[in-house]
């Protein structure tokens, strides 16, 4: 049912699915915005060097997620999809992570609610494609080997315990996975939008 | 994926290395796209430094021999290189760094000193947190709205500019008794303030000061000792009514309801009413306003629209014989006087009505008045329906006589308008 909706234009999708995929897309689209701002905001509380055109700072990978690859958009769609719903499920409680250690950080910022909602958002646009997904009948993705949230909170008690640098690192990390993930699923659900680009 | 080792910072020997699951983040000691694991440890790791102190500190290297030696290493401090002539190697694998007057930090989260291999690769990185402790909190004031809860307000000590992020935490108990409690609600009006909702005590006095805290240090301000009956205020009184006073062109008429949440109570209430005119920023205030919730305004402009506020002070509830605190003012409410030829006086004072007459011109027709009810009157039922009435006679009368001796409104004499006399 997933080709049939992609390949044939001759095919008028149920007006209800359509709807919902259109909503999806435009929720992306706001969340690639606030992403974009909430990873600014981040960089100027942390301080220069972070921000600067030309910082470079190491980038391992967090807790099982990394960045959307290169060979990402050669992917077919619904694979891509499932890979969107999978990161957007995995950022929450990093997240939460990070805004424990901005809460020693940067006490008392308003990015400490920013990170809160980001998390919101994720959740609620990762729910958003798995309904998408289901109604398109594509294979759900595939359980993660353990709990993201246990994962990620260990993950902060050792850059807590590495440091404020190494938190601050693992910060960045997270909004900038977060904003290329969110970027990335509005770029995906973008071809599936009638009159979308194939 | 490769599986996460601690980072070297946390391997250093003031630090016993973190239990890690297999995934986990490993920020400085992972290998990066199979160029070999160059990683290093900054020593002190985020230190607390007072303003104008020095720091010398140390970036050692680890990893495989053929990795970065000290020789080509360097620091910089918020994304600026730092001059070489401050670093020194120490021995193959250590580069010491000596700065000295530091200025305090340039953000809350510490100022960032990081450790660069010769390709500029971020090796490890410290942050400094470079500031002054705090200084005794001063300047508490509290007030208490309808004797329901407890708002209170504070000037942070050396004007809370410690470069490092202080916490203020403003404690109250009762005075003889009663364990330390903390405000929870803070920067309700502004920075350093504090909202204590509910469950305060009346006629027994808080002890209530302001500790502040930061990496350097604490301090304390100086206890300050309320009833809460002593600071009340209220909202401000609703439903002020502006009206004409009949065709009088100078007076206007105020009125308003007590404030509903202490009505009850209000037996000494003081009110005030400042006015002004429509395109004017200078209010006129009255004050003195006693106990009552009407008030006359006289020896206004005439065909002149007002803005009239009225506020409340609670003054001596439950015997209190405190100065009480003044509400916020009533929103403006606006009215005009009646339009007239006769030039009136630039302002006045209130009249409020069975009370004393007040100063300036409305004292001095008041004894005209008086003067003339002594020649008069019959009766000695004096009212100011009365005095209204020969207010009225007297404006009729000033009319009648500028127009028979030709006087335009501006004073001037003009061409007569009625017969020649």
């Amino acid at each position: 049912m997933f080709e049939d909706f992609q390949a044939d234009s001759s095919i008028s999708p149920l007006p209800l699915l359509e709807a919902k995929i259109h909503q999806t897309h435009s929720l992306a689209r706001l969340l690639t915005k606030y992403a974009e701002q909430l990873f600014q905001e981040y960089v100027q509380l942390q301080g220069d060097p972070f921000g600067r055109p030309g910082f470079s700072p190491p980038r391992p990978p967090v807790a099982g997620l990394s960045a959307p690859g290169a060979g990402h958009a050669g992917l077919p769609l619904p694979e891509r999809l499932r890979l969107d719903a999978g990161a957007l499920a995995a950022l929450p409680p990093l997240l939460d992570a990070v805004r424990r250690l901005q809460a020693e950080l940067n006490p008392r910022t308003a990015l400490l609610r920013r990170l809160e909602e980001a998390a919101r958002r994720a959740r609620a646009l990762g729910a958003a494609l798995e309904a998408v997904l289901a109604a398109l009948g594509a294979e759900p993705r595939e359980p993660r080997p353990e709990p993201a949230a246990a994962a990620a909170a260990a993950a902060a008690a050792a850059a807590a315990a590495a440091g404020a640098f190494p938190a601050k690192l693992l910060g960045l990390r997270v909004c900038g996975l977060y904003r290329d993930w969110v970027s990335r699923t509005e770029a995906d659900l973008g071809q599936l939008v009638p009159g979308g680009p194939a | 994926m490769p599986a996460g080792r601690p980072g070297p910072a946390a391997q250093s020997a003031r630090r016993p290395p973190p239990l890690l699951p297999l995934l986990l983040l490993c920020v400085l000691g992972a290998p990066r796209g199979g160029s070999g694991a160059h990683t290093a440890v900054i020593s002190p790791q985020d230190p607390t430094l007072l303003i104008g102190s020095s720091l010398q500190a140390t970036c050692s290297v680890r990893g495989d021999p053929q990795g970065p030696t000290a020789e080509g290493l360097y620091w910089t401090l918020n994304g600026r290189r730092l001059p070489p002539e401050l670093s020194r190697i120490l021995n193959a694998s250590t580069l010491a760094l000596a700065l000295a007057n530091l200025n305090g930090s340039r953000q809350q989260s510490g100022d960032n000193l990081v450790c660069h291999a010769q390709d500029g690769s971020i090796l490890a990185g410290s942050c400094l947190y470079v500031g002054l402790p705090p200084e005794k909190p001063f300047n508490i004031s509290c007030w208490s709205k309808n004797m329901k809860d407890l708002t209170c307000r504070w000037t942070p000590g050396a004007h809370g500019e410690t470069f490092l992020h202080t916490n203020y935490s403003l404690k109250y108990k009762l005075r003889w008794y009663g364990q330390d409690n903390t405000c929870e609600e803070y920067h309700t009006v502004g920075p350093h303030s504090c909202h204590i909702p509910k469950d305060l005590a009346l006629f027994t006095p808080y002890e209530i000061w302001v500790e502040a805290t930061n990496r350097l240090g604490s301090a304390r301000s100086d206890v300050l000792t309320l009833d809460i009956l002593d600071v009340v205020t209220t909202d401000p009184p609703p439903d002020v009514h502006v009206s004409r006073v009949g065709g009088l062109e100078d007076q206007l008429s105020v009125r308003w309801v007590s404030p509903p949440a202490l009505k009850d109570f209000l037996f000494q209430a003081k009110y005030q009413i400042r006015y002004r005119v429509e395109d004017s920023v200078d209010w006129k205030v009255v004050d003195d306003v006693s106990n009552q919730t009407s008030c006359r305004l006289a020896g206004l402009k005439p065909g002149t629209v007002y803005f009239v506020q009225v506020r409340c002070n609670p003054f001596g509830i439950y015997g209190s014989k405190k100065a009480g605190i003044w509400s916020e003012w009533s929103h403006p409410t606006a009215a005009s006087t009646p339009r007239s030829e006769r030039p009136g006086p630039g302002g006045g004072a209130c009249e409020p009505r069975g009370g004393e007459p007040s100063s300036g011109p409305v004292r001095r027709e008041l004894k005209q008045f008086l003067g003339w009810l002594k020649k008069h009157a019959y009766c000695s039922n004096l009212s100011f329906r009365l005095y209204d009435q020969w207010r009225a006679w007297m404006q009729k009368s000033h009319k009648t006589r500028n127009q028979d001796e030709g006087i335009l409104p501006s004073g001037r004499r003009g061409s007569a308008r009625g017969p020649a006399r």
